[in-house]
């Protein structure tokens, strides 16, 4: 059976998948999944779940994000506006360009 | 884990499904993500109204991304608050409903114009915004969670706020006045946001030493203050003579309380003011109108195992 395994760093952040264990049960999937994904790694938790639990729905199926031109809810758009009064509104807009430049929208 | 140790361990996101918690933890993270999320869903109603008061097509369109947006967030708050294990999503909802939920100050006002767009989606989302990203700090980690995508959206809505307001300070003599004059309306509303001084906020301070605030009330109005009172100048808006605002020795602004209306402030708290009524229930009436979706999909999901599937 086989057991995908999710590494948290540090306490607070997301737990994020990081490969996967062959094990007979959770028991020792944790056990396996300690051995081969937590001790190289900074590591505060592990996760398992069985693989075939896990859904997916990839770009081959779906349009993430959909199919029109969404410009209009993204904060670069109002680009007579300008965010650097407020470092919460600047975050959030360098964080928008970030991920429209990795979704290939710039 | 008992009270003490909590206060000792609190800090940015210490605290996660996983930990044992008192009660008196879990029922104070579930007030304060309750009220967040039942802001979220009487905001996203209220927003809902400037669709169809929108000018522009461009207008339309990112009002209801917007609506859409502050769904989405209450959805991820709801959940951040039933993992808590004191109240059910159910309940929260059905409690909003009934009038029990309680939600920001600044929601139990009906708006009926577009001049009220900028002061909602740029002051009232601004002063929204403060206050989330301090709670990116938060000690329970699903709360800070939520926010980091809650965040991650609402740039988006300030600045089209913003834009908003510049449109129209910068159009007709007779937008400009108008704009003014909701303004004016407004203005002791978005004071009040922040509620009270912190001595008289009953939850505040064991909010703050549990480590689910990291920033007390009067802080967060007053970076406000010196944020958000120069753009409503840059645009040419009047701050009104009262409530009185006034610089302190430090330099940082502040609002003389006495100024403004806590009658109406502490019945809107109970949800038992005028406008209260009006949004919860404008609300629940929505939510019947649109109950046969939601019939609708309990049907289909539980069907299909123990019942043939109906032919077509």
């Amino acid at each position: 059976m086989i057991w995908e395994v999710f590494r948290q760093e540090e306490a607070g952040d997301r737990h994020t998948h990081c490969g996967n264990v062959h094990a007979p049960d959770r028991e020792m999937a944790l056990l396996f999944a300690q051995i081969q994904h937590g001790r190289r790694m900074q590591t505060n938790s592990l996760w398992v779940a069985p693989s075939d639990e896990i859904g997916e729905v990839d770009a081959d199926e779906t349009e993430f994000g959909g199919t029109t031109d969404k410009s209009y809810r993204w904060a670069i758009t109002y680009n007579q506006i300008d965010a650097s009064f407020a470092e919460e509104v600047a975050e959030s807009e360098a964080e928008q360009e970030e991920a429209a430049e990795k979704r290939g929208d710039v | 884990m008992d009270i003490d140790d909590v206060k000792a361990r609190a800090g940015p996101r210490e605290f996660s499904p996983s930990d044992d918690l008192p009660l008196e933890y879990r029922e104070a993270a579930t007030r304060m993500l309750e009220f967040h999320a039942n802001s979220e869903v009487m905001g996203g109603y209220l927003d809902k109204e400037f669709t169809r008061m929108a000018p522009s097509l461009d207008r339309k369109l990112a009002c209801t991304a917007k609506c859409q947006d502050e769904i989405g967030h209450a959805q991820l708050l709801y959940r951040a608050a039933e993992t808590l294990g004191v109240k059910t999503r159910e309940e929260m909802l059905a409690d909003l409903t009934n009038g029990e939920g309680k939600f920001l100050n600044c929601f139990h006002y009906p708006v009926d114009s577009w001049y009220e767009a900028p002061m909602i989606d740029f002051f009232v989302d601004g002063a929204a915004m403060r206050r989330q990203a301090t709670l990116k700090d938060t000690s329970w980690e699903p709360y800070a969670h939520a926010m980091d995508k809650v965040c991650f959206e609402e740039g988006f809505h300030v600045k089209h706020g913003e834009d908003i307001l510049r449109e129209l300070m910068t159009s007709s003599k007779a937008n400009q006045e108008r704009t003014q004059e909701v303004f004016e309306e407004w203005w002791p509303r978005m004071l009040q946001f922040f509620g009270p001084t912190n001595d008289e906020s009953t939850h505040n301070d064991f909010a703050q030493q549990v480590g689910l605030k990291t920033v007390s009330n009067d802080e967060l109005r007053n970076s406000f203050l010196n944020m958000y009172m120069p753009k409503a100048e840059k645009y040419g808006l009047e701050i009104p003579e009262y409530p009185r605002i006034f610089e302190r020795d430090d330099g940082t602004m502040a609002v003389r309380e006495d100024d403004l209306d806590w009658d109406e402030f502490w019945t809107i708290a109970k949800n038992d003011f005028e406008g209260s009524h009006e949004q919860i229930g404008s609300r629940r009436r929505r939510q019947e109108a649109v109950e046969w979706v939601r019939e609708s999909m309990t049907d289909w999901e539980t069907a299909g195992a123990d019942s043939p599937q109906a032919a077509d």
